[in-house]
């Protein structure tokens, strides 16, 4: 019995032992780190080597991206481990994999990240390193340190700008300023940026940076060497956590996109982030097409004077128009419409719009089309074979210029342009009721839609709905509202599908003509403005035109035009629908129209035109079953 | 006799397994080393594609693997969307993906619960989809996009007009 009981004493004993072993609590250290007044202990961090590794969904860990605002991408079994800062950046380590990426930059890691116990170990310093922070030692105590992590000089046409960039928001100040320098100081951060950086031409032409102050309460202060005549503004945020102070002409606060207008073609969304400055124009030229018949093909090249973005696409047979829309550009030669070379019958050049060159074909055939991009601009090859219409792209995009790269076209089989694919509602639809239209006011009840500068949506769609409902009741027209009141359709707090098919059910199941959604936009600032006209199914497209049409032509508001769009109500109309967004209700002079009763009546008026354009004159009462 | 025989079968059923186990494994995928990343403008009509780089499939990662990798990084991409500098529709802060899977030519894609608060107006919802979708459809092999919400499949999002409860393809938009 002893016996017994020794052996089994013993094998717990040695289970308890391999549990003990195999857990990675009882490897891991922890490290207690000062961050803003508080400690953040990471429980698990192991010594690989001199490098330290963390484990990534350890609680301290999280914790702290919590605190600066990034986020962990890992499931178990995962073998990619994704941190996302708020700046925001992807922050990409691999399982087994030394390579890692912070955002376009491959970098290495000391070591490969690894599973242990089921936690994958990323490199920890490197980690910290890329969410702009490093550890630090204070007297017994390891601070976690906010670090200044970039800090860019972007050229443009309106003059250069200097952009920092930390971990947390930025608290600096500009210390003093004389005719050729210039000090900033930012407070409660150090740096891992290099002490000096020779820019050389433009505004800035050198950087110095130095850290003084405590581990604790760290100071870094920035020296700017300014050529000479350089005049700048006071400092100014993109966001909280950029710094940014404009020179010769360039403004500060303003985001770069509106001196850059096209983003593609910052530096920073290159693969390989070059560390110079960038100097990119506003606006890239197409400074020459042209067209070169070579055997049994023709080659048309398209040069570009910068890095741009393109799109194209084709039409199905027997259309076999190609075109071929380059992005941000002004074309500096004369726009031509030129015959071709077999197969190409035509080729014309335009500005199709104030920011986009237009270079369309005409094709004799449905003929095999290759389109390169390269650092000069784009080559297409039009070679006369005839494609196979079930087998080849029908749309492409790339990028010319530096980083000159096809993307993958969307696979074949998908549907033409101009052409959408079929949709489940039907579109030989004949109304029950032709006499019948649904207007539906947006949300209602417990939903108050969005709200803005103290207007709310479902009051003003109501306002504007009840109006449409008048004009075409005048009109001869049957109207029945999905609500009339500021009520829910379907039930209080419910679903949104419920309450949206709620709205559907009132049209289908009355067989209406016609059914009009009134929705006001809104976005998170003030920029976007206007009227947008929503539509899904093919049988929608006309309406939508229609009532776009007149809101163009009569409303005082931005036309923001038709947009196809998978939105529920539209959807599961039966009949033609149409979701019209009047104006925005975040946009504050959009939201002084919204008010107006007058300009209420101007857009209702311009909706029933639209319905009315679409549908013609209402049948006489006699033709309707009764509603 | 017989244990040769024996030997013979099981040195062929090594081997099967040793070549399977390679095809398996070393089965090149179709995605290079650059995945184009799609914003959309503040507009809400223009998709702005930029690259960045992907790591190459590693040893012992099989084609279907790297598929899956490949959507999972892109997605994460899309929603941390470009640098902050640019104007572009955003999901809303602190969206980030749970997971992701293919299916056939289907990415399904598992947001979390803050991408409940894009319900600013159709502008932005819209704007946001359109991205994600336009991004992992321009990956060899996947044609649409399943949306989930922690888990769960919903019609749209709470407040919201955007169709969910289907995948959405680029032909939606």
């Amino acid at each position: 019995m002893s016996r017994y009981a020794v052996r089994i004493g013993s094998a717990l004993a040695l289970l308890a032992a391999l549990v003990l072993c195999a857990s990675p609590a009882f490897a891991d250290d922890h490290l207690a780190l000062r961050l803003d007044g508080k400690t953040i202990v990471l429980a698990h961090v192991r010594s690989q080597g001199a490098a330290r590794a963390i484990a990534a969904d350890d609680p301290g860990l999280l914790s702290l991206l919590n605190a600066i605002g990034a986020t962990l991408t890992w499931q178990p079994g995962e073998r990619y481990v994704l941190f996302t800062t708020a700046e925001p950046v992807v922050v990409s380590f691999a399982v087994g994999d030394t390579r890692y990426d912070v955002g376009p930059v491959k970098q290495t890691a000391p070591f490969a990240p690894y599973l242990l116990g089921g936690h994958p170990y990323v490199p920890l310093d490197e980690l910290l390193h890329a969410l702009d922070f490093a550890i630090k030692p204070s007297g017994s105590q390891l601070v976690l340190q906010p670090q200044l992590a970039s800090l860019d000089v972007q050229s443009s046409d309106m003059g250069a700008k200097l952009v920092a960039h930390a971990g947390i928001p930025i608290d600096a100040r500009i210390a003093s300023a004389s005719s050729n320098k210039l000090v900033v100081t930012f407070d409660g951060v150090g740096s891992i940026l290099p002490a000096t950086r020779v820019v050389g031409s433009g505004p800035v032409q050198r950087i110095d940076v130095r850290t003084t102050g405590s581990v604790l309460h760290p100071q870094t202060q920035v020296t700017l060497s300014l050529a000479p005549g350089t005049t700048h503004t006071a400092a100014g945020t993109d966001d909280q956590r950029d710094f940014t102070i404009g020179f010769n002409g360039a403004q500060a606060g303003q985001p770069i996109a509106q001196a850059q207008p096209a983003p593609q073609e910052t530096p920073q969304f290159s693969p390989a982030p070059s560390p110079a400055p960038s100097a990119t124009a506003a606006q890239v030229q197409v400074t020459a097409v042209d067209t070169q018949p070579q055997n049994g093909s023709v080659a048309i090249s398209v040069a570009v004077s910068g890095n741009a973005t393109y799109e194209w696409h084709r039409l199905r047979p027997p259309d076999n128009r190609f075109w071929l829309d380059v992005h941000n550009a002004r074309l500096a030669i004369p726009p031509a419409d030129q015959p071709g070379s077999d197969p190409v019958t035509a080729v014309r050049v335009h500005q199709q719009s104030p920011d986009t060159v237009r270079i369309a074909l005409s094709l004799a055939d449905f003929d095999t089309i290759d389109v390169a991009p390269n650092a000069g601009g784009v080559l297409i090859t039009v070679n006369d074979t005839v494609a196979d219409e079930k087998s080849v792209p029908h749309a492409g995009s790339g990028m010319v210029g530096d980083n000159a790269v096809a993307v993958a076209s969307p696979p074949p089989g998908g549907p033409w342009k101009f052409q959408p694919r079929p949709s489940p509602s039907p579109s030989n639809y004949v109304a029950a009721n032709p006499r019948l239209i649904v207007i539906d006011p947006g949300h209602g009840g417990s939903d108050a839609g969005s709200i803005h500068g103290g207007m709310v949506e479902k009051t003003v769609t109501l306002q504007i709905s009840k109006r449409l409902q008048q004009i075409l009741i005048s009109r001869g027209w049957q109207v029945v509202m999905t609500r009339t009141d500021d009520r829910d359709v379907y039930a209080p707090n419910d679903s949104a599908k419920d309450e949206l098919q709620a709205r559907d059910d009132v049209a289908n199941t009355r067989g209406a003509r016609v059914f009009v959604s009134i929705h006001l936009n809104a976005y998170i600032n003030s920029g976007p403005h206007g009227a947008t006209v929503y539509y899904y199914k093919p049988s929608d497209l006309a309406l939508a035109q229609a009532v776009d049409k007149r809101i163009g032509a009569s409303v005082n508001v931005k036309n923001d035009g038709i947009v196809k769009d998978k939105l529920y109500v539209v959807h599961h109309a039966n009949m033609p629908a149409t979701l019209i967004e009047a104006a925005f209700d975040s946009n504050p002079d959009d939201r002084a129209l919204l008010a107006d009763p007058q300009w209420q009546q101007q857009m209702a008026q311009a909706i029933a035109d639209g319905i009315q354009d679409f549908a013609g004159a209402p049948p006489p009462p006699s033709t309707t079953n009764g509603e | 006799m017989r244990t040769s025989r024996a030997f013979f079968w099981i040195a062929v059923l090594v081997v099967v397994a040793g070549v399977s186990w390679y095809v398996a494994t070393h089965q090149r995928s179709p995605v290079g080393d650059r995945i184009t990343v799609y914003y959309t403008k503040t507009d809400g009509a223009s998709e702005i594609p930029w690259t960045v780089s992907m790591r190459p499939q590693q040893s012992g990662e099989s084609a279907a693997e790297h598929l899956r990798n490949t959507v999972l990084y892109a997605a994460t991409q899309t929603i941390a969307g470009p640098p902050s500098t640019v104007s572009a529709i955003r999901f809303p802060t602190g969206t980030h993906v749970l997971s992701a899977d293919v299916n056939d030519s289907t990415a399904t894609v598992d947001l979390s619960g803050e991408v409940k608060n894009l319900t600013s107006g159709v502008l932005a919802e819209s704007g946001a989809f359109k991205a994600l979708v336009w991004t992992l459809t321009a990956i060899p092999g996947i044609n649409q996009v399943a949306v989930r919400v922690q888990g769960q499949t919903l019609s749209t999002l709470p407040g919201g007009h955007l169709e969910l409860d289907e995948p959405l393809r680029r032909s939606d938009w």
